[in-house]
């Protein structure tokens, strides 16, 4: 419990940060713990804000939107308030009850009891149990589900055992840490298991949860509706009111071109959109119709990685010079504008196990990168502007993606690596192109960015198993690197995990194994008239239960 | 007549079976893997990548995937897409009207645009009009469809607020994509009319109507453009499927549903069995406008016959 308590505090913290570095002149600093919209906590029976509908613009068309099988981040964003799941995360990280009223972790961590709550039906009417909840962690393990992204979540999962009809145990091959954040995602939220033999490959487009919005209907690429759960009487403490919730209906609908979103949203065609683009996000901030809602993003900062197996990348030196000659604070106050926190390390300021240790590791310091790079002999002999050693220019090769402002950001990194002797070509690439040159390490420099709310995530990048094929796009093969992530995901004590992952992202950044540019907020904008809307701590998921509009 | 259908649609067979087969090759050669691009999305393993591979059959050899979608699609059927699990037909079959409605009022948008310009332009040979239409027809295949897309949500959506931005749905959804699809595609349409009206204008036959002293009106729309307009059904044929490309982007700037988006996304992700039942479909259209174009051909002259080939 004390490490909650350290953890509140150490988010307290963040807050705090990142109010004084990200609070822009002309709008709401982005905070750690979403803005919320009308600030008051509207009382259980109000009456006069029931009804109506919401319509919530989606950025991009989840390819499929079975939380069990797919792996978009988008799915959830509908699917969170049609889903329930073993426990909820609340905004300080703790987990609370939610279909498990209480829960134990046995002493080798092998061992998940959950006591469920014995009044909840799912929508169709099949009741919620111990039967349901192996049905579901049964149905994400079988290879046959294809899972995408919840098999992955379940980690090392054996098995569940029925104790009785309101009490199961989860069994796990090894201990693994992420597991009850794991089990408050959508991803491995509750279904019907009636309506999942019902439909079978199809259920995608028929869900059936125990969550307060029914799933009326998917169009695919068009919309998707849900209406309030006229049942709903289990809400979880992190929300605001009980019973059904407030919105009569709920439309999705998607807005796949950037430049297009705040158009639609000032066009009444949609009441919330997400990614607004940062320029747009401006303009919106001032119009005192709209609400800015910048939501910061847990998980991975933006950030380059840097090749240790090919030259010039290959020599520490240069790696570091790298960080030394980079303006971070110039290329995010550029593009994206007074909204992002310039991010320092590995994972970005919002995540738990954040060290704070990174800041400062690299400040800008053109006269260091020159140093350093004279060191490792790179020196401009033929005053081209280009460093040359042996006669090979000091160049790098950079593979981008062409979302997330990464060109944008590219370009003026390519300009200030210049002033430091440095020249970088850059070559925009079609994603699955971008994701090859990664894994065959064709670059010097790529580009990646990945939300989650657990620190395991370094394991994706970092760790030598996944440096031929997977994420970990520096190369790095570091033994006592391995060994502190390992740790990581099987250590249960958070301040020991705080400890392992401190010490993993002080030797990252050490071994200037990237070059982080920004932590990732989200500009969420909405109509004024929406009030109660926060996201939860992952700040993709929107909690619209407690979501009421003002007449 | 019909013989030379059944030959024709004989001869589209090995069309199909040579593009599908292209497709197949050409997605299989691209860099990138389904895997992969799924659990970058989630952040897996390099070890959940590989049991990934293996659940979705993409770790068998080339010609056993091969041969696996040749014999479905000869049974008729196409798949399931890798990345929505649903079927690929049934998702093909929900995208197509919603981009036949934008290519057809696109079409209606470029004919009316197209030959308006053109006759004009002809019929004011060498002056001020004719520059000016003619400018206008370059600026239709010049100017890129984001780019007016943007331009006219801009102003009508944005600023007079008078339609909607983006989405489906009625007549008002459809205006300004319809518009802007069309408008690209016009200025061929244009060209095409104007030159070839010029040709028919200078004819013995157009004197000889002229001499009978016939109003300078019905000579247009009863001799002149009867013939000028021949050659601008092939067009507007190749047009459509002109239009069908377009629809790519007009579908991406206003979010509407399509064929286009899909294909594109689908390639973009490299979701195999999307893509070959796209361009499979794809390959159909194509088949069947230039068959119908063939046709209509013996409608607007008489003098050729398809009995004949």
């Amino acid at each position: 419990m004390k490490s909650i308590k350290s953890l509140k505090l150490i988010t307290m913290t963040l807050i705090l940060i990142l109010a004084a570095t990200a609070c822009g002149p002309t709008s709401e600093p982005p905070t750690a713990v979403p803005t919320s919209v009308g600030e008051e906590s509207p009382a259980a029976e109000v009456p006069a804000l029931e009804g109506g509908k919401l319509i919530y613009g989606l950025t991009l068309a989840p390819s499929g939107i079975d939380p069990h099988v797919n792996a978009s981040s988008e799915l959830g964003i509908p699917l969170t308030s049609v889903y329930d799941t073993l426990v909820w995360q609340d905004l300080n990280g703790e987990f609370v009850p939610g279909l498990a009223n209480s829960w134990e972790i046995s002493d080798d961590g092998l061992t998940y009891t959950f006591h469920l709550r014995d009044d909840v039906v799912f929508h169709d009417g099949t009741p919620f149990n111990a039967q349901a909840v192996k049905f579901n962690f049964d149905r994400i393990a079988d290879p046959a589900t294809k899972s995408q992204k919840a098999v992955f979540m379940l980690g090392p999962y054996e098995s569940t055992e029925i104790v009785d009809d309101y009490t199961v145990q989860v069994h796990l091959k090894e201990p693994y840490a992420p597991f009850l954040d794991s089990a408050s995602q959508v991803y491995l939220g509750m279904a019907s298991p009636t309506a999942v033999e019902k439909w079978g490959a199809d259920y995608q487009l028929h869900q059936v949860g125990t969550g307060p919005f029914n799933m009326k209907e998917y169009i695919p690429k068009d919309h998707l509706t849900l209406v309030r759960n006229p049942d709903y009487n289990w809400a979880p403490s992190i929300f605001n009111h009980q019973g059904p919730a407030y919105l009569e209906e709920i439309e999705f609908r998607f807005f796949v071109e950037p430049a297009t979103r705040a158009l639609a949203l000032e066009g009444g065609e949609a009441d919330v959109m997400g990614e607004i683009p940062p320029h747009d996000a401006e303009r919106l901030a001032n119009n005192p119709a709209f609400t800015l809602l910048p939501v910061a993003i847990p998980g991975q900062s933006l950030q380059f990685f840097l090749n240790t197996e090919k030259t010039p990348t290959d020599d520490l030196r240069v790696r570091q010079a790298i960080n030394y000659a980079t303006d971070k604070e110039a290329i995010v106050k550029a593009i994206f504008k007074e909204y992002s926190p310039v991010a320092h390390g590995p994972l970005d300021a919002f995540t738990i196990g954040y060290n704070q240790g990174v800041v400062g590791m690299y400040e800008y310091d053109p006269a260091k990168a020159e140093t350093l790079l004279e060191e490792a002999g790179w020196v401009d002999s033929d005053g081209d502007g280009i460093r040359e050693k042996d006669g090979q220019p000091l160049k790098l090769e950079a593979y981008l993606m062409g979302w997330g402002y990464v060109p944008e950001v590219t370009q003026l990194l390519q300009a200030q690596l210049k002033a430091a002797g440095i020249e970088m070509e850059s070559q925009v690439v079609a994603y699955p192109a971008a994701l090859e040159a990664g894994r065959e390490g064709k670059h010097n420099l790529i580009p990646f960015v990945l939300s989650s709310s657990d620190p395991d995530i370094l394991r994706t990048f970092f760790h030598s198993s996944n440096a031929d094929s997977g994420f970990n796009w520096s190369k790095v093969r570091d033994p006592r690197l391995d060994e502190l992530l390992e740790n990581g995901a099987r250590t249960l004590d958070l301040s020991k995990r705080r400890e392992l992952y401190a010490e993993a992202q002080q030797l990252i950044m050490a071994k200037a194994l990237i070059l982080p540019i920004r932590d990732y907020v989200n500009l969420n904008a909405a109509s004024a008239k929406v009030k109660g809307l926060r996201y939860d701590l992952r700040g993709w998921f929107p909690w619209l239960y407690d979501v009421y509009l003002e007449q | 007549m019909l013989q030379f259908l059944g030959k024709r649609l004989l001869a589209s067979i090995p069309v199909l079976w040579g593009v599908t087969t292209l497709v197949f090759l050409a997605i299989y050669l691209l860099p990138g893997d389904p895997a992969e691009l799924i659990l970058a999305e989630s952040g897996g393993s390099a070890e959940s990548i590989a049991y990934l591979r293996t659940q979705l059959g993409l770790d068998d050899p080339l010609y056993v995937q091969y041969g696996r979608f040749l014999l479905n699609t000869l049974r008729g059927d196409l798949g399931r897409s890798i990345f929505t699990n649903r079927p690929v037909l049934q998702t093909i079959l929900e995208q197509l009207p919603s981009t036949i409605e934008l290519a057809l009022a696109a079409m209606l948008v470029a004919m009316a645009l197209g030959t308006g310009l053109g006759i004009l332009a002809a019929l004011n040979h060498n002056s001020w009009l004719d520059s000016a239409c003619m400018a206008i027809a370059v600026a239709g295949v010049s100017v890129p469809i984001f780019w007016s897309g943007l331009l006219l949500i801009l102003l009508f959506s944005s600023t007079l607020h008078w339609l909607p931005a983006t989405g489906q749905g009625g007549l008002r959804h459809l205006l300004m994509p319809a518009v802007v699809l069309g408008f690209a595609s016009s200025g061929t349409i244009a060209r095409l009319v104007r030159s070839s009206l010029l040709e028919v204008l200078y004819k013995e036959y157009i004197t000889t109507a002229r001499a009978k002293g016939l109003s300078e009106r019905l000579i247009l729309t009863h001799h002149a453009l009867k013939n000028a307009l021949i050659p601008v059904i092939t067009v507007v044929g190749l047009q459509f499927s002109f239009l069908l490309g377009g629809a790519v982007v007009t579908e991406t700037v206003f979010s509407r549903q399509g064929i286009g988006r899909l294909i594109v996304d689908a390639i973009l992700w490299k979701d195999f069995p999307l893509v070959q039942g796209g361009v499979l479909l794809a390959a159909v259209t194509y088949t069947l406008v230039n068959l119908l174009v063939d046709i209509s051909y013996a409608f607007a002259d008489p003098r050729i016959r398809h009995d004949e080939l």
